[in-house]
């Protein structure tokens, strides 16, 4: 027999019923459908997320935070149990003496990101650079005018940074004495036009770093009641006057004893003296930048922070912290490290944890991540079995509804010369075709969903986490498609092995008997 | 007895002490007892017998249908009881062309789709075997139906669509089991010319199961009449 007949036979004999076929293979559609679909999304987020992460090399990220390291203590030898006791009862009561004491006593000291230890993750095998995260409170002072400024680095390492500037230039090296103003500072400390801002390029901008409180120790209110809130430009002059106030007394029309009594009253009722200043340097304005665009915001997670107002490069910003005493104690608040190869993230997170410090990379996320996209879509996988589960149930009854049926055609076909063999393969290619047939048309319609599902969660992840993904989320290589009919096909020739075997057993004597 | 399909001798069917039970040990119906016969080849054999004789068993063993329960069956030089069931359908392919009462057609398929079937498990090529189911539909004068189903035709024109069925692939021998059974007289005279013209043209043997004396007598070489399962007599055509 040859193979084109034995296509040709099952084919049209599914062709003759029509309604029969299409109803049964519907429901393999179904349970292919559900399989490639799960199949597809897994894949698709999969290349989705290593898609996105390795965008500016987040995916080699990693970024170091302070944390806390356990402690040994000794406390065992100071505890001791006195009093007239069996042995037993005194260990008893040592060891929740011991833990008391244990408990009481710090067990674990902070791990801060001094520069020692900035050093040491510098030095760390897999990284190919360190980089310092400075932030904090300062007073910028341009001209006469301080202002308190929030300062950070590291974004002058992001190449998307220089993007941003409206005036003047980037970094040119990362320890440079010069600072880059954001356009809203720019605009608080009064650079309203933008020839202001052309004109305060290569200023000098003094940056202190001060004790607790730097801030006027006054507030000044205008006498009107209704207007004591006063519109906002009038409450950042007000609070310019309040800071400039102390230093100018000398200036009125006051005698000596009136300027000693308001300095003493300025001064607070604590009489406590004002915090030297820490730490000061004089920096170049080199440029003004702005915000994110709408468009900037969508990426914004996967650069460098950079929404404070000032911003200087890093090794200055570093040296600048650093000569705080305080500072250097603190360290600074974070680091990036940027690992050679992703492969090595994940030791280098163990080693830096090891160290007592707090890390956080987008590898350890995507683990985290896989193991829920994992149930997920094994759930999804469950439920595509089932359905095919189902569909072969149906198969089988079907098909043995058929050979009932079709006992005359089986024994005219022996009688004229159909071999057992040739009628089993017959009746199991009839399955197999109902699977396949039902497969493309599961795989047809997932692909046919995956446009609207795609643009959908597009649109959520948009509107919930400000990213823009590129490319879908729905995958279909070839080994899908394979494997979803490999299944359908499967399935549906083992539902249709004892039927086609009852077929092979029809005897042709009983079959072909006139009535 | 052999097994090679070589009928040297001019025996074309040789059926020694044949047996052929039906059902349980319980409810055991003995439909052939010790049967024998010898067909010559080209020879025209009816068998004839009341319903329930063993006449439609006897040719159900002939064409391989079934197999006898005991005794020895050598058709077309061939012993079937050696025959696997692969070998048996061959033979039933090619070896014999068998036509039924009830025409027995696939009601689903054309008339010449009807008549390729045999050649589909023989493994003909298509055009080959639809250039020959032609040729066959035209020589039984149904040239103008080859598309028609079963439904679409008259009794006569199954049954002659049943003919060219049996006699496409040429076999050495025609079992017809009533085959004017359910045609009125007019048609079942046209029926039986067309399977006698055929015979009379390419020589083979023909076994014919009837009822009708008339029939046997008129149609055939030897009647050979059957009663309760066995051979009561025989009688040649002078």
């Amino acid at each position: 027999m040859r193979w084109i007949d034995l296509l040709w036979l099952p084919l049209s004999s599914l062709g003759q019923r029509k309604m029969r076929t299409c109803l049964t293979t519907l429901g393999v559609m179904f349970g292919a459908f559900v399989l490639a679909a799960s199949l597809s999304i897994d894949e698709g987020v999969q290349q989705t997320i290593e898609r996105e992460s390795s965008k500016g090399n987040i995916s080699r990220k990693v970024t170091v935070m302070p944390g806390r390291r356990p402690v040994e203590t000794a406390v065992a030898d100071d505890v001791k149990v006195s009093g007239r006791m069996s042995s037993d009862r005194r260990a008893r009561i040592r060891k929740v003496l011991v833990e008391q004491a244990r408990a009481r006593k710090s067990d674990q000291e902070q791990v801060n990101l001094t520069q020692p230890r900035l050093d040491s993750l510098a030095r760390m095998p897999h990284i190919n650079q360190m980089v310092p995260i400075v932030g904090g409170g300062v007073v910028a002072t341009l001209g006469n005018r301080p202002e308190e400024a929030s300062v950070s680095s590291g974004a002058g390492e992001d190449p998307e940074f220089p993007k941003r500037l409206i005036a003047g230039r980037a970094f040119k090296s990362e320890d440079e004495r010069s600072v880059l103003l954001s356009e809203m500072f720019a605009h608080r400390i009064g650079l309203i036009d933008d020839s202001d801002l052309d004109q305060v390029l290569g200023k000098p901008l003094r940056i202190e770093i001060r004790g607790q409180e730097h801030g006027p120790r006054f507030n000044i209110v205008l006498a009107d009641q209704a207007r004591a809130s006063g519109k906002r430009d009038e409450q950042a002059a007000l609070r310019q006057l309040a800071w400039q106030l102390p230093g100018a007394l000398e200036r009125f029309s006051l005698t000596e004893e009136e300027t000693a009594t308001l300095k003493a009253a300025l001064r607070g009722k604590s009489a406590k003296k004002a915090e030297p200043v820490a730490v000061v340097d004089d920096f170049q304005v080199v440029g003004i930048f702005r915000d994110f665009s709408d468009e900037e915001r969508k990426t914004a997670w996967s650069q460098f922070p950079a929404n404070t107002d000032l911003v200087l490069p890093r090794r200055s910003a570093v040296d600048l912290f650093f000569r705080d005493p305080a500072h250097r104690e603190q360290g600074v608040n974070q680091a990036i490290l940027f690992v050679d190869d992703i492969k090595n993230v994940k030791e280098v997170v163990e080693k830096v944890e090891a160290l007592g410090m707090r890390s956080r990379s987008i590898v350890e996320f995507l683990e985290r991540e896989r193991l829920t996209y994992l149930l997920i879509f094994g759930g999804m996988t469950c439920v595509a079995g089932v359905a095919l589960l189902v569909a072969s149930l149906g198969i089988a009854n079907t098909m043995l509804m058929s050979v009932l049926e079709r006992r005359r055609e089986i024994g005219i076909m022996k009688a004229v010369g159909a071999s057992n063999w040739q009628l089993q393969t017959l009746f199991v290619i009839e399955g197999g075709l109902i699977g396949l047939i039902g497969g493309l048309l599961g795989l047809l319609l997932a692909w046919s969903i995956s446009f609207p599902g795609d643009a959908w969660v597009r649109s959520m992840v948009q509107r919930d986490m400000q990213i823009e993904l590129t490319g879908s989320i729905f995958a279909f290589p070839g080994w899908i498609a394979m494997t979803v009919l490999f299944f359908t096909v499967g399935v549906t020739v083992v539902a249709a092995l004892y039927p086609s075997r009852l077929a092979a057993r029809v005897d042709p004597v009983t079959a072909l008997r006139h009535d | 007895m052999g097994s090679d399909g070589d009928s040297a001798d001019g025996v074309a069917i040789q059926a020694a002490a044949v047996g052929k039970v039906y059902g349980s040990k319980k409810s055991q119906v003995e439909a052939l007892r010790g049967v024998s016969i010898e067909v010559a080849e080209g020879e025209r054999v009816a068998l004839l017998g009341k319903s329930g004789s063993g006449k439609s068993t006897l040719l159900n063993l002939l064409g391989g249908l079934d197999r006898p329960s005991s005794g020895g069956l050598r058709v077309d030089g061939r012993d079937l009881g050696q025959l696997s069931g692969r070998e048996l359908a061959r033979f039933r392919s090619k070896s014999v062309g068998m036509i039924f009462q009830s025409f027995n057609l696939i009601a689903s398929r054309s008339a010449v789709e009807n008549v390729t079937l045999p050649m589909v498990f023989t493994g003909r090529p298509p055009r080959e075997r639809r250039a020959a189911a032609q040729a066959t539909l035209e020589s039984v004068g149904l040239g103008s139906r080859l598309h028609h189903r079963p439904d679409q035709m008259s009794g006569g024109e199954r049954q002659r669509v049943a003919v060219a069925r049996a006699l496409v692939n040429r076999p050495r021998i025609i079992l017809a089991d009533e085959p004017t059974g359910n045609l009125d007289s007019q048609t079942a005279r046209q029926v039986m010319a067309l399977i006698l013209d055929h015979v009379r043209e390419s020589g083979v043997t023909l076994v014919l199961v009837t009822h009708d004396e008339e029939l046997a007598a008129s149609c055939t070489d030897r009647v050979v009449r059957l009663v309760d399962g066995r051979i009561a007599d025989e009688s040649q055509r002078l």
